[in-house]
């Protein structure tokens, strides 16, 4: 079979079927394996980042520079040797640990790397942009809430996290944007999310021409509906605010 | 309820760390036809999935496959993210440093694979010049290093055997080494016969192309006896030579 037959329109359709000998429930179960890990750590990224933007901000000298160490090195390390770290080396040494204390060896699941490994980096990006619509909120109203005699924990819910949000969430939105993409760096650790499944679909069929367009088309749909979704989300946050384009 | 949910989520995390917990048998996630590869409904399949569901009834083993990247299999199995390798994995002395083998389960000779009009011959003389490609972290790259590297053009190294074919039908590469049954499959398969023909099986080196394959274990796992003993066992009632059958025309134990 050559490439050109593959392109042909029935055996495309075919090969993409949902029940064998098509490929489709491959594709997608790769496709919902590859949303729930960009759920999880964007999830997890967000806890993260709303903790460390505060402790950034308002932290004491120690743990100022705890999270200035954790935000540098982490943005300074591909995801990538990130991923090879955590998966190989840190189990290796975890087990090696807990062999040695009369424990039995445990396995961390690749699923569960992938949402810590990019959740940990999701945290350091999403810090900043975090601390970044603290910083835009302007002082007059934080000094205001503090004259009426809110506690601090009440002017962060009340006051600093409503007026952040706005500023906040074009620097998010592109985080999650990101993070649905770094999914497909777990494909070297052979974790079956949406770009394995569909390198293995083409391996075994040679229909590269079938599955890459299928996968990109994929990846655009997720792209879209967060798109959708994120507009949503920022018109409610910039409620009550003047819109100051011309 | 906090520690139940801290139980749960560690049971998540380490879902595998309770007593009866299944073997992981790590394969490489990636088609390696006719051993493994995995079909549309996401199932594996192939000589070395039968093989291994004979073994693992006879040594009375709970087995899951777990597709894992070929390049960190062996650091896979050390840091316990698998339990067995059985990944048409020849046994040399070089791994022997790091894991356990097993008896050999098969060994066959390796080939070299070239283009249909081609003239190569598989040896030194015949690929002085041309661009050579293997699988990387293979025996077959330990050879091809060796014996064609100082009079090879190039040697090109893949993280999987079935991207140095596909380059070979692309015309980027002169000539493929690798195992012969490996390299017969894709030469029976409608992409092979467009391209692709046998040069021929190259010369023995038992150091570097090792003494067959056999699964890999942790340094002094004693799954390791359970598994010799399965394989005599699945050699000696026929189980062996009826899966075999199913898949070649020809025992492929070696001597």
């Amino acid at each position: 079979m050559t490439g050109l037959e593959a392109l042909s329109a029935a055996s495309a359709l075919d090969l993409l079927a949902f029940s064998p000998p098509g490929w489709g429930a491959v594709l997608l179960a790769g496709l919902a394996n590859s949303v729930v890990i960009a759920l999880g750590a964007y999830a997890l990224g967000f806890g993260i980042g709303i903790g460390g933007a505060f402790g950034k901000l308002y932290g004491g000298p120690i743990l100022k520079d705890l999270l200035a160490v954790y935000t540098t090195i982490v943005r300074a390390v591909p995801e990538l040797v990130l991923i090879l770290i955590l998966f190989y080396a840190f189990t290796g040494l975890l087990n090696e640990a807990l062999l040695s204390w009369g424990y039995d060896r445990v396995q961390i699941s690749p699923i569960i790397t992938g949402i810590v490994v990019l959740g940990v980096v999701q945290g350091a990006y999403q810090t900043e942009v975090l601390r970044g619509g603290i910083l835009a909120v302007p002082a007059g109203q934080i000094e205001a809430a503090r004259a009426m005699g809110m506690p601090s924990v009440v002017v962060a819910r009340r006051i600093i996290l409503p007026l952040m949000t706005a500023n906040a969430l074009p620097g998010l939105a592109n985080l999650w944007l990101n993070a649905t993409k770094d999914t497909a760096l777990l494909a070297v650790i052979g974790f079956s999310e949406l770009t394995k499944a569909t390198y293995q679909a083409s391996a075994t069929t040679k229909a590269f021409f079938v599955f890459y367009p299928a996968a990109m088309l994929l990846y655009l749909g997720i792209s879209l509906t967060s798109t959708l979704l994120i507009g949503r989300i920022e018109k409610w946050a910039r409620r009550g605010q003047r819109d100051v384009r011309g | 309820m906090k520690k139940l949910v801290l139980a749960a989520v560690a049971a998540l995390a380490f879902g595998t760390a309770v007593a009866a917990a299944p073997l992981k048998i790590g394969v490489a996630a990636e088609p390696y036809p006719p051993f493994t590869s995995p079909d549309a409904s996401g199932n594996w399949v192939g000589w070395e999935v039968d093989f291994l569901g004979a073994i693992c009834k006879q040594a009375a083993l709970d087995c899951v496959i777990t597709p894992t990247a070929w390049d960190g299999i062996i650091p896979a199995l050390t840091s316990g993210q698998i339990d067995i390798i059985m990944s048409s994995m020849s046994i040399t002395a070089e791994r022997a440093k790091t894991i356990d083998f097993s008896d050999k389960y098969y060994n066959t000779p390796a080939m070299v694979m070239v283009a249909k009009d081609s003239t190569i011959t598989p040896d030194a003389a015949g690929l002085t010049g041309k661009i050579v490609g293997v699988q990387v972290s293979t025996t077959h790259e330990a050879y091809t290093q060796k014996y064609f590297a100082p009079v090879a053009q190039e040697v090109k190294t893949y993280q999987t055997q079935d991207e140095a074919n596909q380059d070979l039908a692309a015309g980027r590469l002169d000539a493929v080494m690798a195992d012969s049954i490996a390299l017969q499959a894709f030469l029976d398969s409608d992409a092979g016969k467009a391209c692709c023909k046998s040069a021929g099986n190259v010369k023995s080196d038992p150091a570097i192309l090792g003494a067959g394959v056999g699964f890999g274990v942790r340094k002094g796992d004693p799954v390791l006896a359970k598994l010799n003993d399965a394989i005599k066992a699945v050699r000696a009632d026929g189980t062996y030579a009826a899966i075999t059958a199913k898949y070649f025309p020809f025992d492929i134990y070696g001597e």
